[in-house]
């Protein structure tokens, strides 16, 4: 892979280098970084202060005295708090359960879980605003009809429907950092507790809880960030029950389109990007020395533990639990995309119709804007997997000064809200600087990568960070040069993870939808964006029938991944 | 590994930036370096998105012409092929969005120094007021204005060109006409339909504040309290319907086209219910934009595109897609609506000057109003 052609054999002594390659590649990174990223923020925030040209506090004022604002910043934060806590509440014992223990059809599990990463998250939105709304709710009725109640026991447009949707569809992100950190957990540990007589439970506790903290505080923050700004369920959900998001917010002024709008959105923007930059500090600084501590420079393969009894009791409710949270509301789409009128019963064959899925496949608009989330997300994957891995290198192979720069500069990106960085993009990149990429697909590349490099960079670093170097080092004592040991040795060993990391970039890029919905321009659609506006505007079986093609599409590729990189391939 | 690296500590920005300038002019190279790479990969990218060119050239016409609209994609999807037929040489594009979306657009737009549309056909007809004023329109003489049965820029600024009657709708396989709002006043004050109503967004939809801005000189503000306290929800026509169809609302307000392309196209019994204190009926504007703020420049095209609109032809193709015409050659209704002129004999007026210079007020104090839990 070029990707690791591009990095130069390692400095040897006696050889003379004016300039230490791999300072060139930190420079590249920081500065594409310090462009796109740093500077645009920084302008973000000073134009919050000073709108008018010189400073002044009115657009806070103005912003922070508004009821509704505030009303929308209390939102975000107790529904990205809830969200996070019951996210992880379930990843982990999910994670635990299909990683780690005899769980019956645990490697369908995790393909499952792990799947609903890759499906846009607004599509929970869409099937549970029909599944639970409380008037005609299928799921309400049958539960009242069950427990003989009075009235429909859940309105899904309201706090808690806004928390349910969000925590179901971003725990996925826990699920993911949390199993990664527990399948390459050093078992040497657990064993020693339970041969000084622990039992797994004591274990669990004692053990690998304690172990895994750092790596769940990671995921704790990945949907506290992602459920914070999201767009897509919030505007769905929340919005129709009258509970605004600081992102819904931030949207609307944008939509307003006046200056003042877009003063009043930078200065939202602001509140956002201030809460999700203490909730990284905060965490890192408590929680970050200890990280390294459960990585084994061996490569291991954690113990199993044996359910005993509990094995098909637990079964039973992990399969509860797919069939509620992935099962039924993945199904609801697909029906609703086959049925014209979603208010009679789909099982009576005039009400079938295959029209919506031939109207995806035939609009015009629809396929511009799927060639264009698929040039737009494999180009951002692609160089997003090339900085990762770069950075990997750096990082796990090389002591050079300076690599935890660009490291941190993307684990920063990854934790802005999305909306900010498109805000931020959106007035730094039109030209004022010298720089004019809105309304290019261009523009759209850079924002994917800055939000979503970290994801494919932490797999590939786990995966680097997990081969000895001793094994390179054996090569090359052997007479093979580095470039040959690197083709021979580390790559056919790091490849799944350098195939899974491209993925975890690619998808939410593929589908992307907040960012989208402020970058985008007439030639420059999204599949998201074009989803998304189907659902809210024109017509919903088509945005059902586009959302379940792409879950095909999805689990195709899973599915053919797997199969290419013999069962390897995982996420 | 876990999700944030140790170095986060350090979060002052300064650091990056002495780093940097220490680093000095070799990353200046670099970065421009960088930057043509990334440039070069983003036009690559931007090229293969782009529309294919047609260059054929009988009748004089030719290019491409962009036409924002506020249509749903089905009625374009219809236009656009006739439009194909009728004008084969010219590379005809729409891009839709409600009016609101395509307002702020064009605004971002305006301030850049270019739009991207050469034409206009959103729903807002106080908005024509506006952009003739911001000098980006392009006066185009028809022959036939003297058949328009509504009001039209004598100097041919704008011209109406589609008729949308903002109605109520109901479901009568799950409700009863009778026990429901016929009248925008009750769908308000109505308590029986209190939390089961939906309107559209008038943030984002021109036909929505046009009605608001309607009901608001007849009935006054205290009106859009009285949304906000009957739980009415917001959301775009599409959506309405289908909730209307599963029962989750029982009134939706909405565009008479809509519901009739639901009972054309889905055989669906959904009924229009013309209010009983009058129809909004908010006749749509055609524009097009001179070449100085267009990207096409291609105002032969934009002025034949116009003509055939406001032709029989073209009145009876907006008459398919549901709409009223707004030719008095062509008075046909649109499939299961009743006449043009018997909608016209009880309708609530709108202000279109007053809509225009009041428009973020009306969105503002709206909004203030139905957003509040």
């Amino acid at each position: 892979m070029q990707v690791l052609k591009l990095r130069p054999p390692l400095l040897r002594e006696g050889q003379k280098w004016y300039f230490d390659p791999k300072w060139l590649i930190i420079i590249v990174i920081v500065g594409f970084l310090l462009i796109f990223q740093v500077l645009p923020l920084i302008y973000l925030v000073y134009r919050a202060f000073f709108s008018e040209g010189k400073f002044s506090l009115q657009a806070f004022k103005r912003v922070y005295t508004y009821p509704l604002n505030w009303s929308a910043l209390v939102n975000t934060i107790v529904s990205a708090t809830f969200s996070m806590i019951f996210g992880v509440l379930i990843a982990f014992p999910l994670a635990w359960l299909v990683g780690r223990t005899n769980l019956y059809g645990k490697k369908f599990f995790r393909t499952l879980f792990v799947v609903t990463y890759m499906v846009p998250p607004y599509v929970g939105a869409m099937a549970w605003m029909r599944l639970l709304n409380p008037t005609v709710g299928p799921m309400n009725m049958a539960l009242q009809k069950l427990f003989h109640l009075s009235q429909a026991p859940f309105n899904i447009y309201s706090m808690g429907g806004l928390i349910w949707v969000l925590t179901t569809f971003y725990y996925p992100y826990a699920f993911i950092t949390i199993s990664r950190a527990m399948e390459k957990m050093d078992p040497s540990l657990e064993e020693a507790s339970r041969i000084s007589g622990a039992n797994s439970w004591t274990t669990l506790r004692t053990i690998t809880l304690p172990m895994m903290l750092p790596s769940i505080v990671a995921a704790a923050l990945l949907v506290f960030i992602a459920a914070g700004s999201a767009y897509g369920i919030p505007s769905i959900i929340g919005v129709p029950g009258q509970i605004h998001t600081v992102t819904t917010r931030i949207i609307d002024f944008v939509y307003i389109g006046s200056q003042e709008g877009l003063t009043d959105a930078t200065t939202l923007a602001v509140f956002l990007m201030l809460v999700a930059n203490i909730v990284l500090y905060l965490s890192t600084f408590t929680l970050g020395k200890r990280q390294y501590i459960t990585v084994s420079g061996k490569s291991t393969r954690p113990n199993i533990v044996d359910l005993g009894r509990w094995r098909l009791p637990l079964t039973v409710a992990v399969t509860l639990f797919a069939l509620v949270v992935v099962i039924i509301p993945f199904v609801t789409v697909a029906l609703s995309s086959i049925t014209v009128n979603l208010g009679n019963s789909i099982f009576s064959l005039e009400n079938i119709t295959f029209r919506y899925w031939e109207r995806i496949f035939t609009r015009k608009s629809i396929l511009s804007s799927a060639r264009n989330s698929l040039v737009s997300a494999v180009t951002a994957a692609t160089l997003g997997l090339l900085v990762s891995s770069m950075m990997a290198y750096l990082l796990v192979r090389t002591d050079v000064k300076g690599k935890k720069i660009p490291d941190f500069m993307i684990t920063v990106g990854s934790g802005t809200p999305s909306v900010v960085i498109a805000l931020a993009l959106i007035m730094s990149m039109s030209g004022k600087f010298g720089i004019n990429i809105y309304n290019t697909l261009t523009i759209m590349i850079i924002a994917y990568m800055i939000k979503y490099m970290m994801m494919g960079m932490r797999t590939v670093v786990s995966a680097l960070s997990q081969i000895s170097p001793s094994l390179e080092e054996a090569s090359q004592i052997s007479g093979a040069s580095w470039l040959k040991s690197m083709k021979n040795v580390t790559l056919p060993l790091i490849a799944p993870a350098l195939v899974a990391g491209w993925f975890l970039i690619f998808m939410p890029c593929f589908y992307e939808l907040t960012m989208s919905t402020l970058l985008y321009s007439t030639n420059t659609k999204t599949l998201g964006y074009e989803l998304y506006t189907y659902q809210t505007y024109h017509n919903q079986q088509t945005a059902s029938a586009l959302a379940t093609a792409i879950l095909f599409i999805v689990f195709g590729i899973n599915w053919l991944l797997n199969k290419l990189t013999g069962g390897e391939f995982s996420i | 590994m876990g999700y944030v690296s140790d170095g986060f500590v350090c979060l002052c920005i300064t650091r990056f930036l002495k780093t940097y300038f220490a680093i000095g002019s070799v990353i200046m190279k670099k970065l421009s370096l960088v930057l043509s790479v990334l440039l070069v990969l983003g036009s690559f990218a931007f090229a293969t998105g782009s529309a294919e060119k047609q260059d054929a050239t009988d009748q004089g016409l030719s290019g491409k012409l962009m036409i924002y609209t506020s249509m749903y994609d089905d009625v374009i999807e219809a236009i656009d092929e006739t439009l194909e037929e009728v004008f084969p040489t010219v590379d005809i594009e729409f891009f839709y969005g409600g009016t609101g979306t395509l307002q702020a657009k064009i605004a971002a737009e305006f301030t850049a120094g270019k739009l991207g549309c050469d034409m206009l056909m959103v729903a807002d007809p106080s908005y024509a007021f506006e952009l003739k004023e911001m000098g980006v329109l392009q006066p185009i003489m028809i022959s036939n204005a003297s058949d328009l049965a509504f009001d039209y820029d004598k100097e041919g600024y704008w011209y109406p060109v589609r008729i949308s009657n903002m109605v109520l709708a109901y479901n009568p396989e799950k409700v009863n006409k009778a026990d429901i709002p016929n009248s925008f006043y009750d769908f308000a004050y109505d308590p029986r339909v209190a939390g089961l109503i939906s309107m559209s967004n008038p943030l984002t939809s021109g036909t929505a504040l046009d009605t608001i801005s309607a009901l608001k000189d007849k009935y006054g503000y205290e009106y859009f309290t009285a949304l906000g306290k009957q739980k009415v929800k917001i959301e775009s026509g599409s959506v309405a319907l289908t909730k209307l169809e599963t029962g989750e609302c029982k009134v939706i307000m909405i565009l008479e086209e809509s519901v009739l392309q639901k009972r054309e196209m889905d055989k669906s019994k959904i009924e229009v219910i013309y209010p009983t204190d009058g129809t909004i009926v908010i006749p749509s504007p055609i524009m097009s934009i001179n070449d100085q703020w267009s990207p096409n420049k291609n105002s032969a095209a934009a002025k034949a595109v116009t003509e055939w609109f406001l032709s029989e032809e073209g009145q009876k193709n907006i008459v398919k897609a549901w709409m009223h015409s707004v030719s008095s050659k062509y008075p046909t209704p649109p499939y299961d609506a009743i006449p043009t002129q018997e909608i016209l004999k009880n309708t609530i007026p709108v202000d279109w000057q007053s809509t225009l210079s009041l428009r973020n007020e009306l969105r503002t104090r709206f909004e203030e109003a139905v957003a509040k839990k």
